[in-house]
């Protein structure tokens, strides 16, 4: 989500209508929603999508992203400090102050969080969210790491590594796979993401955390512009517990939660060439009453806690994937592989 | 009998000598890091910003519903 933010050139970018470059050139405008993770707007039309999220109406300013690597090549560059003077009230004479600034302070690299055996789960997931808060969240309008998530999860553990060594300001989807990368190997801790659809003002926002399941546990990292949409504390004893914080969490901004998507568990090997599983479990909540979205959440948690599910990607041929233990007659109406739930089936 | 004269070939400079390659990656990394502090000094300019348009919402929502 976002909220009344600088970003929000309502009136060029609802000029401009909303698309998905599927360029992979290193000036693509990519229409997305950074700020699905903040909760007000100042004007409706506040959003954007990092490339490679489904094609869905969105209500939101477009950002760019940088595919060409770093230093950042000239045309991304030039187009970053465009949009800021665009949306900036001070325009070029901010843009002129910084660059043309002779001097300008050095932001500290912050130290990558070294894990030592004697540190709890909890300390350890401090740190680490305690890191990517140190990198700031990315309020430029250009994302500076292009994630694709369809990606093998491989390439997205390199693209991991870079955002370390690069050292810049993120937003949300990039703290996922921060995340992942930097508690792979802590095998008492599960991590799937968690991708929430809301709207305000009759636009839609979209924003990802990265959940996190630990001896019982349920909790979350990740970045947002507003502090009670990120980490949440390994606190929860139920998955459905933790998304009615952020579904109330959402509602304190006047944000609907319209849907919500729940992943598998990524494997920590972080050689492993299948994608994560982004939205294995799909729930629309507009739909779905208060009850019954609780009782398809703790399914899945069981169901994740069992190991019985797996990823589309994973799985063999059609045929074998129609049988299985947890498929339900939702999973079947839909997709073999993803669950669906529009409504209760009461047959 | 005259000497065969060789035509001597212009050596083509294209192939970066060592010197060059550091020197370039050494050009790399100082715009890397101009790049990053400008970076973040935009960031911080573009956080305030979003942090005051945030509490003037608020601010209004909050009298929209006196």
């Amino acid at each position: 989500m976002t909220g009344p933010n600088a970003t929000s050139t309502c009136s060029p970018a609802a000029k401009m209508g909303r698309h998905r470059s599927k360029s992979t050139s290193g000036s693509t405008y990519c229409n997305s929603s950074p700020g699905a993770e903040s909760a007000t707007l100042s004007t409706p039309n506040n959003a954007g999508r990092s490339s490679g999220e489904e094609d869905e109406k969105d209500g939101g300013v477009l950002f760019y992203v940088n595919r060409t690597g770093f230093p950042i090549e000239g045309v991304t560059w030039e187009r970053m400090w465009t949009h800021v003077a665009k949306v900036h009230p001070d325009g070029q004479d901010m843009v002129s102050k910084i660059r043309n600034a002779a001097y300008l302070p050095k932001h500290p690299v912050p130290s990558v969080p070294n894990f030592k055996p004697s540190m709890s789960v909890p300390a350890w997931l401090l740190a680490i969210q305690n890191y990517m808060k140190a990198l700031q969240y990315n309020h430029t309008g250009t994302q500076f790491f292009e994630i694709r998530k369809t990606r093998p999860l491989c390439g997205l553990m390199e693209t991991a590594r870079e955002m370390i060594r690069e050292s810049l300001p993120i937003k949300c989807l990039e703290a996922v796979i921060l995340g992942i990368y930097l508690t792979n190997g802590l095998t008492s801790v599960e991590r799937f993401p968690i991708s929430f659809k809301t709207q305000f003002s009759g636009n839609h926002f979209h924003h990802v955390v990265l959940g996190v399941y630990c001896n019982g546990r349920y909790g979350t990292l990740g970045m947002s512009r507003r502090q009670d949409l990120m980490d949440k504390a390994l606190t929860f004893r139920t998955l459905s517990e933790l998304v009615m914080e952020f579904e109330d969490s959402y509602r304190r901004y006047q944000h609907t939660l319209k849907k919500v998507k729940i992943g598998l568990y990524v494997p920590h090997d972080p050689h492993v060439f299948q994608p994560i599983e982004w939205k294995y479990l799909v729930l629309n909540a507009a739909r779905l009453g208060r009850e019954d979205m609780r009782k398809e959440l703790e399914k899945h948690g069981r169901d994740m806690r069992m190991k019985i599910l797996k990823s589309s990607s994973a799985q063999s041929p059609i045929k074998e994937r129609t049988r299985g233990k947890s498929l339900s007659p939702h999973r079947r109406q839909s997709s073999p592989q993803r669950r669906h739930i529009h409504r209760r089936d009461k047959s | 009998m005259e000497p065969t004269c060789r035509k001597d070939k212009v050596k083509l400079n294209s192939t970066p000598t060592r010197g060059d390659r550091a020197k370039q990656k050494s050009a790399q990394q100082e715009l890397k890091q101009r790049q990053r502090a400008e970076i973040y000094a935009l960031n911080k300019v573009m956080t305030e910003l979003e942090q005051q348009q945030f509490e003037a919402f608020c601010k209004q929502m909050q009298s929209q519903g006196e």
